[in-house]
Formats: C-alpha cells, structure tokens, sequence
C-alpha cells in the first residue's frame, strides 16, 4: 500500500498548521496566568552598589513577589542613555539607578514617568531639594544618596599629601595623580580647576589653563573611565592622588589610608544625588513599590552605609566612617559646590573634544 | 560543431550563474538587514547636525558634512595615524615572532610536542581578554616583576611611552596566536622536499629557506597579516584598559561619542571614515595577496 499525498489532503494540512501558528502566538495575548509576578529590568552600578542592591532584593522578595533582574551600567551611568535612545521606546529597562545629570537628560528627552507619591509614600519625608523635577513641577526622581566627587590621596602613598591642587604641580607629584576622563563625572574634573583658578563651569577657561599645566607637568598618571578602573588604579599603589567620585574613595579607604581633600582653601567639594526614575512603559505599580522599598528609612540606611554615601532619608544614620566626608550645615556655603548639571549636560561635548585636541597630545608629548 | 559546443557551454554556464545566485540569496537575506542596514543608518546619522545636551542627532534638520570636516583636525589625523601605527607594529612584531613558532611546530617539532604547541596557541584564544590584559597590567605594570622591562626598549617605566608599549604587549598577546596558527597551515602546504632538493643541490640552507619556503609562504603570511592588522586597529578594549587615557584609538573615540556623549553624528562620521580607510587597506592588502598567490603558483 503506498501513501500519496494529494493536494487537498496537502492545503488541509497546510491551513491547520497555519492555525496552529497563528492561534499560538496570539494565545500569550489573549490568555494572562492569574497571579503571573510582575519582573523588573533594574539598571544599576557594579562593584558595592550591585552588591548592597541585591541584598536588599532578597528582603523586599521576602514580602513581594516581584522578579528582579538586573543589568550593570558599563563605564559612566550616561551611557544608557544612547542605549534607550538606540531603541526608544521599546526599552526593556523599568527601573534606572543613575545621577543628577543623567536625571536631567532622560528628563529633556521625556523618558520618565513622575513619581506616583500614593505608592512612594517614602518620598514625603525626604527633603524637596534632592528631587529633580520636569518643567510642569512634576517628581522625577527618588534620590537615595547624597553623594560627592573630591579630592583625596592615599597616606601611605604620599604621607605629606598637599594643600592645594596647585602644588600638584610640584615634581614629586609627577605621575602621581588619577584623574577622571572629563566626561566622566560630567565634566566636574574641570570645573574643580576652574575653581581652583578663580572660575566655574561657566566660565571653564582658567581650569582648562590649569589642567595643561598639570599634562605638561607630568603629574597625570592615569585617566579613568570607571569606578573599578580608579578603584584598581588606587590600589595598585602607582598612583597616590586622586579626584573621584564618595563611592571610588570609599572602595580605596576599606583598604588603604586614605584623606579626603574637601575642606581645602582653595577648592571645593562637589555634592549631587543619586538614586532611581523610573522608565515610560514599565509596570508602574511594581517599578514605584520597587523604589518605595528602596526609600524606606531603614532600607535607605542599609544601601548606604556599603556604597560610601550619604542617606537622604533625614531618619537614617550615615555611616560613621564617612562623617568627615561631608559637610556640616556650616561648612556648606565655604566648601561644598553644586554645580549646574543641565549646563555641564550641554557642555560635554566641547569639552570632550578640546581633551582630545588639547591635552591628550599634551600628555604624550 | 564549435559552435554547437560554445553555445551549450555557454547555456550551462548561464544555468551555473542561476543556480549560484539562488544559493546565494539566502545569504543575501541575512546581510542586507544585518550589515548593510545598520550602515546605511550609520551614514544617514553622520551627516545630521547635533545639538549640545542633545541624544543623538537632530531630526528634520538640514544634512551637513560638518561631522566630517571637524576630523582634518591634526589632533584627529594623530589618532588615526596613532591606531594604524600601532597596529601595524603589531602585526609584524607577531608576523616576525609568530612564523618561526609556526615553521618549528610543523618542520621541527616531534607529533607529541607540536600538538601540544597547537594547543597551547589554541588555548590562548580562548582566555578572556580581559583576563589577559589585567595579567598583563599587572606583570608590566610599576609594581610588576617585568616593570623593568621597558628598559629594554629604551622606554622610561614612568613616561606616558611606557603605556604604548603595554598596547602593544596587550594587542600581540591576542594576536600572536592568531597568526601563527594561520602560518601553520601555510607552511603545512609547502611540499618539505623543494628544500631537500635545493640543499641536495648544493644550496646554502638560508638560501634554500629563504627562496623557496619563505618565497612561497608570502601569500599566507599576508592573509595572517590582513586578520591579525584588522583585529589591532578594531580593537576596543587593549587601549582603553592598557592605554590609561594616554593612548586613543579610533574606536575609543567612537566608543565615547556613542556610550558617553551621545553625540552619535559625530561617532557615525568617525566609524564611516575609518570603515573607508580600513576598507582601501584592505583592497590594497588583499590585491597584494592575490598578486602573490599568482607569483607563488607560477
């Protein structure tokens, strides 16, 4: 007996399987598991940040069901925003740990979903000046830390350390110092030299003047990229001097002896925040119980205390080990700086390019 | 009855050509949307304006070439120079120390010890990269046993040069094992007893070497070139790991455009430039490698 295949037997087939397909991809559409838990795609810092995040994970699982999963920012937190702009607005990202100026440019391109204050509750209580808000007035943001960018050496390195950044340019500091690429930390590497000769970001000419001196002197001894590139940078014991961000100076001082320069004459520290927002198109109710958590006094505490910052959560204690690290009421208007994050947004282009024209030829010269 | 036989030949020529290009399609499908696609996005992009504090390039707005002409730059023309210097450098460093590595396994080394040399350079390739370049880091670095080693070369450890020389070590660790494994199938293919004959001839053994295997390895040695040359001046991480902000190559520069600044007119501008060059290096490269095969087989 020998099997044919005739062509009303083959269209019959040929349309059930088309059915099948069909009503298979439709099925996910149409049908939803009743208590399916929500899953978040949270961004977040590598080294102590992912680390304190995942812990504090496992004891919002405790009570929630929602599935998180996480994606490492790679080198500064700016560069997920050509990531979401590649493919915006099919983002899969929901939750985005970054800082002020990245706040700010998701903010322009209207990415972010104002904060909805009857799920955040814990938003109340933290002070309104750390939240960044869009033109309409709307809450942005859910800051977590106060954090800074400062001077610093490393004592056993340089145990007479310096005064001033100006005697950097002294020859036992050649070679010595690590610096961040100027778009890293949003240009404020720049601003500090222009501060130090009388300027600011927006008049940025005499820092510029001043971080030729120190190419030409010699004293740069490594540019960064990262928070684990400075990290390994000082600790490998080659380079003594540094400015970088609270959590890279933190890393260094579980380590090494380490000084923070913030309350120089001359000079001044730099004071921003960071913390979440949260994307258009995300499950809303999960991402902003998400960030709740996060805000909670005792949850805004723990993340903290590992990463080096300080908490925004007027309840919650700092860790002790970095209270010389920030500034007393006081001490505020003499030593801390908050620069303007939507200019240095703007300017970081320029600037990026008058490094790579100026002073990287400088360097190699 | 010539005629006859030109013209069937020509019919199954024709049909050959067809049944060519229907295979072909399905490869065509799959490069169109992957590779011609995203760089005809990538062109469309380098010639929009951008505006500061902006992602990306601005919509709608008149094209221009100012992303291009921003480049004649000298600063930009040093960090092209810079990339292809050194990438060259590369090459002939692995070109230099990776042929008699290949010559040896083949010609010299017993079964056991070349299977075991394979392995070795096959081993490499599949360690990290960035293992590889902290190991390197750390071995070459100031604290390093081989931190000295710089000296030899006439490098100052402490001088920016110093960080040349460690991309240099950094790209040749990758590199190296890439060309002397393609080296050895090419002096695998070289029949041994044209050597034999020439030194039973009464050739001096350089000579027989260097007129018959050498003469006839050159195209191999040029295909090794090519892989080896486009893996340095494409590479992304070495010179941002090793090269410590002092030494920028091409593609650290489109990196920072793309991931830091979002200035992507500018980072498509540069990747469309030195898609160009490389391309024209590489036409130039492989015109060589066909002029050498002629010569070799003849």
């Amino acid at each position: 007996m020998s099997s044919s295949i005739t062509r009303r037997s083959f269209t019959k087939g040929a349309l059930a399987g088309v059915g099948l397909t069909g009503s298979g991809l439709a099925m996910p559409s149409l049908v939803r598991p009743a208590a399916a838990a929500d899953r978040l795609l949270v961004v977040q810092w590598g080294a102590q940040w992912i680390e304190i995040s995942e812990e504090i994970v496992k004891k919002y699982n405790e009570t929630k069901d929602t599935r998180i999963a996480w994606e490492l920012h790679s080198g500064g937190s700016a560069a997920i925003v050509a990531k979401i702009k590649a493919i915006w607005p099919n983002a899969p990202y929901n939750v985005l740990s970054v800082w002020d100026p990245v706040f700010r440019d998701m903010i322009a391109e209207d990415w972010l979903e104002p904060i909805d204050e009857s799920i955040v509750t814990n938003l109340a209580t933290i002070p309104d000046i750390f939240i960044q808000k869009n033109d309409a007035g709307q809450k942005m943001t859910v800051p977590l830390s106060t954090a800074g960018a400062f001077w610093g050496y490393r004592e056993d390195v340089l145990p007479d350390g310096f005064d001033s950044i100006e005697d950097l340019l002294r020859p036992e500091f050649k070679g010595k110092v690590v610096v961040p690429y100027p778009i890293n930390l949003t240009g404020l590497f720049i601003v500090t030299c222009a501060i130090q000769r009388g300027g600011d970001e927006k008049n940025a000419e005499p820092g510029w003047e001043f971080v030729k001196e120190l190419a030409a002197s010699g004293a740069i001894g490594q540019i960064c990229t990262s928070n684990s590139e400075f990290i390994n940078a000082m600790a490998s014991g080659q380079y003594g001097v540094g400015f970088w961000n609270n959590g890279g100076w933190f890393a260094t001082a579980e380590n090494f002896p380490v000084k923070i320069k913030n309350r120089m004459e001359d000079n001044k520290g730099f004071l921003y925040n960071e913390g979440f927002c949260v994307l258009k198109g995300s499950p809303l109710e999960a991402a902003f119980d998400f960030a709740n958590f996060f805000a909670r006094p005792d949850i805004n505490e723990m993340y903290n205390i590992p990463l080096g910052s300080g908490p925004t959560q007027p309840g919650a204690t700092a860790n002790p080990k970095i209270a010389e690290w920030y500034y007393k009421p006081d001490e505020l208007e003499k030593y801390a700086y908050i620069a303007d994050y939507a200019f240095l947004g703007q300017a970081k282009n320029e600037w990026n390019e008058r490094w790579e024209r100026e002073i990287v030829p400088l360097m190699r010269s | 009855m010539a005629f006859a036989r030109t013209s069937a030949g020509s019919r199954s020529g024709t049909r050959a050509s067809r049944v060519n290009g229907v295979l072909l399609l399905p490869a065509l499908v799959l490069f169109l949307p992957l590779l011609i696609g995203p760089l005809a996005v990538l062109l469309d992009e380098s010639l929009k304006p951008y505006e500061a504090g902006r992602i990306g390039g601005t919509e709608g707005a008149e094209l221009t070439f100012e992303n291009y002409t921003e480049l004649a730059d000298p600063a930009y023309v040093h960090y092209f120079l810079d990339t292809f210097r050194i990438g060259l450098i590369v090459t002939l460093a692995a070109i230099l120390l990776g042929y008699p590595i290949a010559h040896f396994i083949v010609r010299k080394a017993s079964p056991w010890l070349a299977k075991l040399l394979i392995a070795s350079l096959i081993g490499m390739l599949f360690l990290s990269l960035i293992v590889r370049i902290y190991a390197i880091s750390m071995a070459y670095g100031p604290l390093g046993p081989f931190n000295d080693v710089s000296w030899l070369f006439g490098i100052d450890p402490r001088s920016p040069a110093k960080t040349e020389l460690m991309v240099i070590f950094g790209l040749l660790h990758t590199v190296l094992p890439l060309v002397a494994i393609t080296l050895i199938s090419t002096i695998q293919n070289i029949n041994p007893r044209l050597e034999d004959a020439a030194l039973s001839l009464g050739a001096p053994r350089w000579k027989a070497f260097t007129s018959i295997t050498l003469i006839m390895s050159l195209p191999g040695i040029l295909s090794a070139g090519i892989i080896g040359y486009a893996f340095c001046i494409s590479n992304l991480v070495v010179p941002l790991i090793l090269g410590k902000g002092f030494v920028l190559f091409v593609s650290n520069l489109i990196y920072f455009r793309f991931s830091e600044i979002s200035n992507f007119p500018s980072g498509a501008a540069i990747s469309i430039l030195m898609m160009l060059i490389s391309l024209t290096i590489f036409y130039g490269l492989m015109r060589l490698v066909r002029d050498k095969n002629g010569e070799a087989r003849e």
